[in-house]
């Protein structure tokens, strides 16, 4: 139903467009809501109850008389549920906040149609227990993506962005292909569970993992293969900037799911846990120096995204060389894994807030280029204090969720290899001196002459990101209680990949 | 609620907030004893740039493209290195991403299995 409803929602809204336009946003946000709503009765269930298995067409997995799984599966575990706030959650804003950002432009019924796509394919992407509908999900949501992206087509730079996008994910999901195809080569399987089951770590499979490691760390932008995200996002809508964000971290979950899931411990775990380290460093540091130099608003927060996406890559790294050694995994390697998921959580909330600021200055003053930007923090104080809300938790500092998630990253990666540990408070300093910069340019100093009559963004805007900046508070002052509900029962569900094998294969006789 | 208690760090959010409060408090109290009496809309409360004429509003902004100055020409060797790739082309950024594959793949071969 999850899947479903969008998928389906997204065929109906242009036809109830060609009714009328607030029929149709009322029924996009009504889909979005009960979506929503079902996410969370179906986290409580897995929290209460474990993960679920729905097997498309069948009651039961593997049918009578078959030792595999042949059947399209579904698979929900508290990491993938986890994803599946995070989409629910953004999805919602980003719809709010665009019924007031979206009314200037034309072609609103294809916009949400897009949109709901791009929902769709996020979530699938995040419940499938099978490699080749993660192929298909991610494609859809590809797709949608680049077509959001270019959707703002009398802006020049909008089609760039969008073919830069699909390029992009096209290349990356046609290498994901070849990688199924040598599983399906080998083991005639594609379920996730039943591959992970049969993995025999092979020359194909390392050839295969080499590929989906790449493939889906530039689906993420890691650096050095980054380069196409400030291109991407910052002409994106606002809205769908921050949607974008979220399918990013839907591949960078495809990720984590191949590496923990799908090889676990057949893996040589030290090697790729420090592949993903370095790649972790990479970006955050490269992302972070090239984040402050940037002059254009939302291109400084995309390189941000890139340096944050490190420090989620660099404590799940961390747990990953370690999950072979149970001792340190029970030390600080859990720690690392849940830190970084967390940082995910955090990284949606606090990145998809600064893209709507970014959004909501442009709607008011045309422009990006902090260059041309001055004291609007007289004009808008409420988006400038969201700014700063969202800055301040972007660069870790207290009581913001930023900081909860990031010191926990510290510290287990600290007793790991206190270097590691050293280069994140680097960085977190950096991203400080980043948003600063932005800061300072954008909203401080006296007000410009040509800003003079720029006033406060529409309601639904509003609602949208103080919804985010009220979440991100929240998450700073009551860590434990996003870390017991959410994060350390996602870690432990990475960790263990006997139980998502068990999901689908315990019921062989 | 704690977190991070593993013996390196302590971390409550709600005692930082009562702490950041009073800290606020201490700072109001020293605000408050400032001087008052002063006359607003006079010379008293204009800018003063010793003397000089105080210039327009857009000029005296310090643009973002003028912010940490020092700090990119002293790192201007690490910028001209880390700038050369990002050329907005997207064949670069294939060319790159075909490069990682292979890294990745020959470190996974040499290492092996454990």
């Amino acid at each position: 139903m999850i899947i479903a409803i969008p998928l389906l929602a997204a065929f109906l809204t242009p036809l109830i467009g060609r009714i009328s336009g607030k029929a149709r946003n009322t029924f996009v946000i009504t889909s979005l809501a009960f979506v929503g709503f079902l996410v969370i009765i179906l986290a409580r269930d897995i929290f209460l109850n474990g993960l679920h298995v729905y097997t498309l067409g069948a009651t039961e997995p593997i049918p009578a008389g078959y030792m595999v799984p042949i059947r399209i599966m579904l698979e929900v575990d508290s990491l993938s549920i986890f994803m599946g706030i995070i989409t629910a959650t953004i999805s919602l804003i980003a719809v709010i906040y665009s019924f007031s950002f979206m009314k200037g432009e034309t072609g609103h019924n294809r916009f949400y149609t897009l949109l709901l796509l791009l929902v769709a394919g996020m979530f699938g992407m995040e419940f499938t227990g099978d490699m080749f509908n993660l192929f298909v999900f991610l494609e859809i949501a590809s797709i949608s993506g680049a077509a959001l992206v270019a959707f703002r087509i009398r802006f020049a730079d909008s089609p760039e962005g969008g073919f830069k996008y699909i390029v992009i994910s096209a290349i990356s999901a046609l290498m994901v292909l070849f990688a199924i195809g040598l599983f399906y080569a080998q083991y005639n399987l594609l379920n996730i569970g039943a591959l992970a089951q049969a993995m025999q770590y092979t020359m194909l499979d390392k050839m295969a993992l080499a590929i989906l490691i790449a493939a889906f760390a530039i689906k993420l932008g890691t650096v050095p293969m980054h380069m196409w995200l400030p291109d991407t996002y910052s002409v994106a809508p606002a809205s769908i900037t921050a949607m974008l964000l979220v399918a990013s971290q839907a591949s960078m979950y495809a990720l984590f799911r191949i590496c923990f899931t799908l090889y676990g411990v057949t893996l040589n775990l030290a090697t790729v846990g420090w592949i993903v380290i370095v790649l972790g460093l990479l970006s955050m540091f490269i992302g972070v120096t090239m984040a402050i130099r940037q002059t254009d608003l939302k291109r400084l927060i995309a390189y941000n995204c890139v340096c944050e996406s490190g420090f989620i890559l660099l404590g799940l790294g961390v747990g990953l060389a370690v999950l072979g050694n149970p001792g340190a995994l029970a030390t600080y390697g859990t720690m690392a894994i849940s830190g970084g998921i967390f940082h995910m959580i955090n990284h949606a909330l606090f990145e998809g807030l600064l893209f709507l600021v970014a959004g909501a200055i442009f709607y008011r003053i045309g422009t990006r280029n902090l260059n041309e930007m001055g004291g609007l923090g007289h004009l808008m104080k409420f988006t400038s204090i969201l700014f700063l809300l969202g800055a301040l938790a972007s660069s870790g500092i207290p009581p913001f969720n930023g900081f909860a998630s990031k010191i926990l990253i510290y510290e287990s990666v600290y007793q790991f290899n206190p270097i590691l540990a050293i280069i994140g408070i680097l960085v977190s300093i950096l991203t400080l001196a980043v948003f600063m910069k932005a800061f300072f340019s954008a909203f401080t100093g006296p007000v410009l002459p040509k800003y003079k009559a720029v006033r406060e963004v529409p309601k639904s805007m509003m609602i949208g990101m103080a919804t985010l900046a009220v979440i991100i508070v929240l998450f700073g002052l009551f860590p434990g209680l996003v870390r017991e509900w959410l994060t350390d029962p996602a870690a432990n569900a990475l960790i263990n990949q006997g139980a998502y094998i068990e999901g689908i294969m315990g019921v062989v006789p | 609620m704690l977190i991070g208690q593993s013996g390196f760090a302590f971390w409550n959010p709600i005692v930082w907030v009562i702490a950041f409060v009073v800290v606020m408090a201490i700072a109001f109290v020293f605000r408050s004893r400032g001087q008052k009496n002063y006359k607003k809309d006079t010379a008293q409360t204009k800018i003063f740039l010793s003397g000089e004429e105080v210039p327009e509003a857009e000029e005296r902004h310090v643009r973002a493209g003028n912010v940490y100055w020092g700090f990119f020409e002293t790192l201007k060797g690490y910028y001209s290195v880390i700038l050369r790739p990002h050329t907005g082309i997207i064949n670069d950024y294939i060319i790159w991403f075909i490069a990682i594959i292979a890294v990745i793949a020959i470190i996974i071969f040499i290492a092996g299995v454990v």
